[in-house]
């Protein structure tokens, strides 16, 4: 049972927002490849502008094979409405522009993407719009960077690329508290492994091209309204004035509970133009409709490798977010934290790099969330350019190794990095 | 619009235009837990269309301030005071659930009030299950739950949303969960004077029904009919909250009632 339907996680993955089409049966979520609909009448055309009933006009604002992947996205993370974009970093973009304006403010935990950081610090503060950074998970620390204009605090449920599990249920009593919604990026977790509205928060953000889309394919981002925010507390006239734009409408009177995902269709949508396309969106439903069983193997395949790293001779440390003993820790991620771990090799920079050199089976690239292993060693690609002591106040040791585990069999995930290991050994002397 | 009745403000959803009570008004009652949204996709087709619409949120729903009603009865003499504040002689009422015991309880406080009556997913009476009641008074959210789990059809559980990326359980069970519920649900429970207001009903009536209603099982619903003597639309496949679950069939079919009451008063 989840907020939208009597149905399980698990069949809602599969069966949300299509039933067969009617003309042709079609049992696969049909690709509607079309950039507009034709209207059936000159009354229905304007019955659509005038929102007296919904449907699509252009696939820009909404299509109905991204709708489909949008109510599948609603219906698992149990909020009230979602909107698909073209890429994660736009759905974060979308969110952001549509609860600030110039003069506002954003609290942002401190462990966040680099590129969402990027955007925060740089993009945002060219138009007016500034962020605090902090420690999310000390309460103190989060009262105290609130704001009279702060208008959203921002965090991961695990973070990219530290892996530090946010306290939401925390996060989300203080935020409320002072009258502002907790936007979380939940990409690394997915809902399969945590719903973050059970927990309080209000927005939820995903990268689809990570773990959901689950197989490489395609870039997509994802918006959910979690529907419990009072965007009538006197902080957002954007959701309680009349939008001259779009029919003078006041959001949060016609919409309630989707106010804010209704806002984010009639006016980012319009001006980002950053829409998903419906083959990306099909090819991201392929992996929505394993969603469950994918997860549950990626974090088997996680918790073996990570025990079988320990004792390896050449590794010097491991770390996964339930090293974390914090009874919210495993409160929120009952079913495993994620499928990333980080671990330090035996020679430094130097054995690091030999290992991605070695390894053969796990890829060497900047991504996360394949159904494929995936490494990374920030110290010879990202990072490449930082001193050791830079680097390691960046919270990145040179001899660290990022880990996406994928779906191989563990055996052969196993053997790829015992030759990997080898290697940074003989690197290391 | 706003405005003030008995001390506590009242919220009223328009249909996206200004109110205007020189054009034929058509009042909409939300059911249990409910509130104007419940007609977001009847309103403003009415309100483009040569109509002034009034959808209130009954007092302790949503965005209107006071107490929820704690008897059926107490939903007469406001929905009159109501009509007179915002100027209006007369309108064609229409309820959903609990929102058409209330629109009799108009009739019987002010039989002149109403050019038509049409009921949706409901009946003359609506019995309500006391672990629902129950459970509402010591956890609204729980009996939201349960509300949308029996009151959607098996079409809205399968995800599927008229407007597009949108969760119509979800959203209706955010707004339920907040709302007055327990209040709601024991007003219909204890309301007995729906049969006799109907027997005495003198306007053009109909009523739209669901065939997977297990709130309020189609059978009562067709009672009802038979007592209005109309012959109801019966909405195929879609359960007790028809004006979310389908809004077009709903739209039409309350179109096609409206503006058959319309063309005769103007006939005649
Ligand atoms: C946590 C997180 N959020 C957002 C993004 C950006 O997503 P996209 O690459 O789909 O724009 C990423 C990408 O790595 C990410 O890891």
């Amino acid at each position: 049972m989840t907020k939208s339907s009597y149905f399980k996680p698990a069949t809602i993955a599969l069966h949300t927002g299509y039933t067969p089409e009617s003309d042709h049966g079609a049992r696969a979520v049909p690709i509607y490849q079309t950039t507009s609909y034709a209207f059936d009448s000159v009354e229905g055309a304007s019955s659509l502008f005038n929102v007296e009933q919904g449907g699509h006009i252009y696939s820009r604002i909404s299509n109905p094979t991204v709708a489909v992947l949008e109510q599948r996205l609603a219906a698992l993370e149990g909020g009230t409405g979602a909107i698909c974009t073209a890429s994660g970093m736009s759905a974060l973009f979308a969110t952001f522009i549509t609860l600030c304006s110039a003069g506002d403010h954003i609290v942002s935990s401190e462990q966040i993407y680099g590129s969402t950081a990027t955007t925060l610090r740089y993009t945002l503060k060219r138009f007016g719009i500034t962020t605090d950074f902090v420690d999310i998970n000390d309460p103190k620390a989060l009262k105290a960077a609130i704001k009279p204009n702060t208008k959203l605090v921002f965090c991961e449920s695990i973070s990219n690329p530290g892996m530090q599990v946010s306290n939401l249920p925390e996060i989300s009593k203080i935020a409320n508290e002072a009258g502002v919604p907790v936007v979380v990026d939940a990409t690394f977790a997915t809902p399969a492994l945590n719903r973050p509205i059970e927990h309080g928060a209000n927005i939820v953000v995903h990268s689809i091209t990570k773990w959901i889309g689950g197989h490489g394919a395609a870039i997509g981002g994802c918006i959910v309204d979690g529907g419990n925010f009072n965007w009538g507390n006197g902080k957002f006239p954007e959701m309680t004035e009349p939008y001259a734009p779009f029919h003078g409408m006041k959001f949060w009177e016609e919409f309630g509970p989707t106010a804010f995902v209704m806002k984010i269709r009639s006016e980012a949508m319009r001006d980002l133009g950053a829409a998903l396309s419906p083959h990306n969106a099909f090819l991201i439903l392929q992996g929505v409709e394993t969603l469950n069983l994918r997860m549950q193997k990626h974090v088997s395949n996680t918790a073996t490798l990570r025990d079988w790293l320990a004792q390896q001779d050449g590794v010097t440390w491991v770390r996964h977010p339930e090293d974390d003993a914090k009874p919210f820790v495993a409160e929120m991620f009952p079913d495993g934290a994620g499928s990333m771990l980080c671990f330090g090799v035996a020679g430094g920079r130097e054995g690091g790099a030999a290992f991605i050199k070695t390894v053969s089976l796990a890829s060497h690239l900047a991504n996360v969330g394949d159904s494929r292993t995936l490494v990374l060693h920030p110290g010879s690609t990202t990072h490449s350019r930082l001193t050791k002591t830079d680097m390691e106040a960046a919270g990145i040791n040179e001899d660290l190794i990022r880990v996406s585990v994928g779906l191989e069999d563990i055996k052969d995930i196993q053997a790829d990095f015992a030759k990997g290991l080898k290697a940074a050994i003989r690197a290391a002397g | 619009m706003e405005l003030t009745i008995n001390n506590a403000p009242v919220y009223v959803a328009t249909g996206g235009k200004d109110f205007n009570p020189k054009l034929p008004t058509v009042l909409f009652l939300h059911g249990s837990g409910g509130d104007h949204r419940t007609w977001a996709l009847q309103t403003r087709w009415f309100a483009y269309h040569g109509y002034s619409v009034l959808a209130p949120d009954l007092p302790g729903h949503s965005l209107s301030g006071g107490e929820a009603f704690t008897s059926i009865e107490q939903s007469g003499p406001w929905l009159s005071d109501f009509m007179e504040a915002v100027g209006v002689k007369s309108a064609h009422v229409v309820g959903h659930s609990q929102g058409f015991l209330s629109a009799l309880e108009l009739a019987r406080t002010a039989p002149e009030k109403l050019m038509s009556i049409t009921a949706i997913g409901t009946a003359a009476a609506i019995p309500v299950n006391q672990a629902l009641i129950d459970t509402a008074k010591a956890n609204s959210d729980k009996a939201a739950q349960m509300m949308c789990n029996w009151g959607f059809g098996p079409d809205a559980h399968l995800g599927n949303s008229s407007v597009p990326g949108m969760q119509p359980i979800a959203i209706s069970r955010a707004i339920m969960s907040r709302n007055p519920l327990a209040a709601d649900l024991q007003a219909c429970a204890d309301y007995k004077g729906g049969a006799d207001v109907v027997a005495s009903l003198s306007v053009p009536a109909h009523c739209i029904l669901a065939s997977a209603d297990k709130m309020t099982p189609v059978k009562a619903g067709m009672a009802l009919a038979e007592s209005l003597g109309v012959t109801p639309t019966i909405i195929k496949g879609y359960g007790h909250m028809l004006p979310l679950e389908a809004p077009k069939q709903t739209l039409t079919a309350l179109r096609a009632f409206i503006e058959m009451v319309q063309t005769k008063r103007a006939a005649a």
